[in-house]
């Protein structure tokens, strides 16, 4: 074996007709080891002895070089041979992984991903076949020279038996396309229904017949945890997410001069796969705020008898049936009065409105409202915040924020666990019956007739405690005949949009319900912007979702914001 | 709908022979390319959509998957018959430019039989000039006595979903 790595480099040259399947797969799992190095370097920097990892880093970087020599992609053989023997003496305890060696083990990783990016780009035939050629440089005189730091020289690269013996610790698991994963959960979701049906029919004989009893109730027992397991097949740790942040953060510090450090709590809090994917985007984009705007630098926050080190907390939780996630920098926080004289120069607000905190602070999402900015200060704070809460909102979430000067900022994004189901409030109006997702609704009240006020040719407002909202009646929004005569007799839903409040006036609220989101197509869609998804309701039928931001163009008056301006 | 100029040349008939399924809407016969026709499922709970138009009943659960319903009747302006005991809901399957292959439900007044049209048996629509919007026709097929209308679902599905409100 070569352990001197070369100068020389040739470049790879796919063999897509031969080679295809075998390269389709060594892409999948390469992406897997890429992540799994990277979160390794990243915690070896704290925990330079850690066996476990240093064995499993190592372990990365040999499947890497061993699928490499096979399909003959030398280059990214010679890298990962050298990554893995400075690997190899490390978890010998013949040198310790310095932050210089964690970087260099970094950098080694993000030239194998640009390799393994181009060969699948070829694969997918999103670029020509062209021989790959990435300038790894000095990088295999680098490795050398970390690897003598502290030993004898490379001659203690492993001992292919070695190695061999160390077999990989994978979890058990099994790729299933999510089409199948989406059948199953539909098929369950009308078994749950025949079931209930099944019960309902066998009611009376159940009574004077225990045996049926039982076996009714095992069978709903049954169903019910057939569910829930296949609800819970696309759940996945939100780990994933939060380990990309750590990378970010450090890159993103160590480019400004910045010291930032950053703390997850609750990395094995379960979300829904697309939700999780979903979410790294906009979390980046506030985590790079949080760096870039948020932290002072270190003389700033000397000066203010802060510890030098800004810290950035992430943490995940569940709560009521959605996820919380927050982000919180200990930074200089959001100036108030600064948002709001541009949020009145831009006529988002009316000049000596009355707001709330949580109302100003929410300006900084509204879009455009930091580029076309002079205050420079600020700058940047809501650069594409726009797109976070537009991003968010899609989730079927919201954000909160909330700031104290000199002490940071609070991002709290509140989401459901999972894109496939809400926790809808089933309403009805007329006999029939819509679905409000929970999330979204603040309370619910019997109005009295002296809550509600008429503006002219504006639309109704109802008076929550001392506070004007805009009542929509639902009823009439959807052209149906609603069967309470006046607001009196019904129920008014409060349900937040933004940061701002809209009542709902329904006839009575039916019941709770964890409901399967489905697509209504394009027909329903286009012709109707406020229909968000259907779902079958406990009896078989179809109830619709309500897209609460979409529903009705609300009075543009009396400083309430809507989605429509 | 669209003003049409009565004064362009109508495409002929795309038509093809093969088996149609043929069904009753209004008194007249109907007949939709079988390989379309994903199955035949008797009138279940509509949910009213609110906003549409009367040609979109609403959407029907149909194990699992929800899907629209059309009643073609509205579509074409025919009077809407008392419901009758033969009415059902034909779920077909047409790929169209915006969607690769959605279910949609039809409901009809009854459905006939599946039958066999050679070349010979299909006839081009005949021009109406403007009285009569025949731009979601395939053709004509004579079967014995009777006239059967062969239906361009393609066309009127892709127009559901492109339709402008």
């Amino acid at each position: 074996m070569n352990s001197s790595p070369p100068d020389a480099q040739p470049p790879i040259v796919l063999n897509l007709a031969s080679d295809g399947e075998l390269l389709k797969e060594y892409v999948i799992e390469s992406r897997e080891h890429l992540n799994n190095i990277e979160q390794g370097a990243l915690f070896l920097e704290e925990h330079p002895q850690d066996a476990d990892t240093l064995h499993s880093v190592f372990r990365s970087f040999h499947t890497f070089k061993g699928g490499a020599g096979f399909l003959n992609l030398v280059p990214i053989n010679q890298l990962a041979h050298g990554l893995e023997s400075l690997l190899d003496l490390a978890r010998q305890h013949k040198l310790t992984l310095d932050a210089e060696r964690i970087d260099l083990i970094l950098r080694g990783r993000d030239m194998l991903k640009q390799f393994i990016d181009q060969i699948d780009a070829q694969l997918t035939g999103a670029a020509p076949p062209a021989p790959i050629l990435i300038p790894i440089g000095d990088f295999g005189r680098e490795i050398q020279a970390a690897m003598t730091g502290e030993s004898k020289a490379s001659s203690a690269s492993p001992a292919p038996e070695a190695t061999a013996a160390a077999v990989p610790a994978a979890a058990a698991t099994v790729k299933v396309e999510t089409s199948k994963l989406d059948s199953l959960v539909d098929m369950v979701g009308e078994l749950v229904i025949a079931q209930s049906l099944v019960t309902q029919d066998f009611i009376a004989e159940a009574a004077a017949n225990p045996r049926l009893a039982r076996n009714l109730a095992q069978m709903a027992r049954v169903t019910r945890d057939l569910q829930r397991v296949s609800l819970s097949l696309r759940m996945v740790p939100i780990q994933g997410v939060f380990q990309k942040m750590t990378r970010v953060v450090r890159d993103l510090a160590a480019r400004q001069d910045k010291e930032v450090q950053l703390l997850t709590e609750g990395d094995q809090t379960e979300l829904d796969r697309n939700l999780v994917e979903e979410l790294a985007d906009p979390l980046l984009h506030m985590i790079r705020n949080a760096v870039d705007h948020g932290i002072e630098s270190a003389a700033a926050r000397a000066a203010q008898g802060k510890p030098r080190a800004g810290l950035i907390r992430l943490r995940a939780r569940h709560q009521g049936g959605g996820i919380v996630v927050e982000l919180q920098d200990d930074g200089q926080g959001l100036d108030k009065e600064r948002i709001l004289a541009k949020a009145v120069e831009q006529g988002l607000a009316a000049p000596g409105a009355k707001l709330s905190d949580e109302e100003i602070f929410h300006f900084i999402f509204a879009p455009g409202f930091s580029t076309a900015r002079e205050v420079t200060d600020l700058s940047g704070r809501g650069v594409g915040l726009d797109v976070v809460r537009r991003n968010i909102e899609r989730l079927r979430g919201r954000v909160e924020v909330s700031s104290a000067p000199g002490q940071g900022t609070l991002f709290k994004l509140v989401l459901p666990l999972t894109l496939a189901i809400i926790d809808g409030l089933i309403v009805t109006v007329g006999g029939q019956r819509y679905i409000i997702p929970t999330l979204l609704v603040r309370e619910s009240f019997r109005p009295r007739r002296e809550m509600i006020s008429t503006l002219q040719g504006r639309g109704e407002l109802v008076n929550l405690r001392g506070r004007l909202i805009p009542m929509l009646r639902l009823g009439e929004q959807f052209g149906v005949q609603p069967a309470a005569g006046s607001p009196a007799e019904g129920i008014i839903v409060v349900v937040q949009t933004g940061a701002s409040l809209k009542g709902l006036l329904v006839d009575g609220l039916s019941h709770r319900q964890e409901v399967v989101i489905k697509n209504v197509g394009q027909m329903i869609r286009q012709r109707n912007a406020s229909i968000a998804g259907a779902a079958i309701l406990g009896d078989g039928r179809v109830g619709l979702i309500i897209d609460v931001n979409a529903l009705g163009s609300l009075p543009a008056a009396l400083g309430e914001r809507t989605a429509n301006n | 709908m669209k003003a049409q100029d009565c004064s362009i040349a109508r495409t002929p008939s795309a038509a093809r022979p093969g088996k149609y399924l043929t069904f009753v809407l209004g008194g007249e016969s109907y007949g939709i390319g079988i390989l379309q026709v994903r199955e035949i499922i008797r009138p279940t709970a509509i949910t009213p959509v609110p906003q549409m138009p009367p040609h979109i009943q609403g959407v029907i659960n149909l194990r699992g998957k929800i899907i629209p319903v059309l009643d073609l009747r509205a579509r074409f302006g025919l009077a809407a018959p008392a419901a009758n005991d033969r009415s059902c809901i034909v779920v077909v399957q047409v790929k169209t430019t915006e969607s690769a292959g959605m279910l949609t439900g039809l409901l009809v007044d009854a459905v006939e039989e599946v039958i066999s049209l050679a070349d010979k048996d299909i006839e081009a629509t005949p021009e109406f000039g403007c009285r009569l919007d025949t731009r979601h026709l395939l053709g004509i097929a004579k079967v014995g006595p009777t006239v059967k209308i062969l239906l361009d679902l393609d066309r009127i599905l892709g127009d559901e979903m492109r339709a402008q409100v």
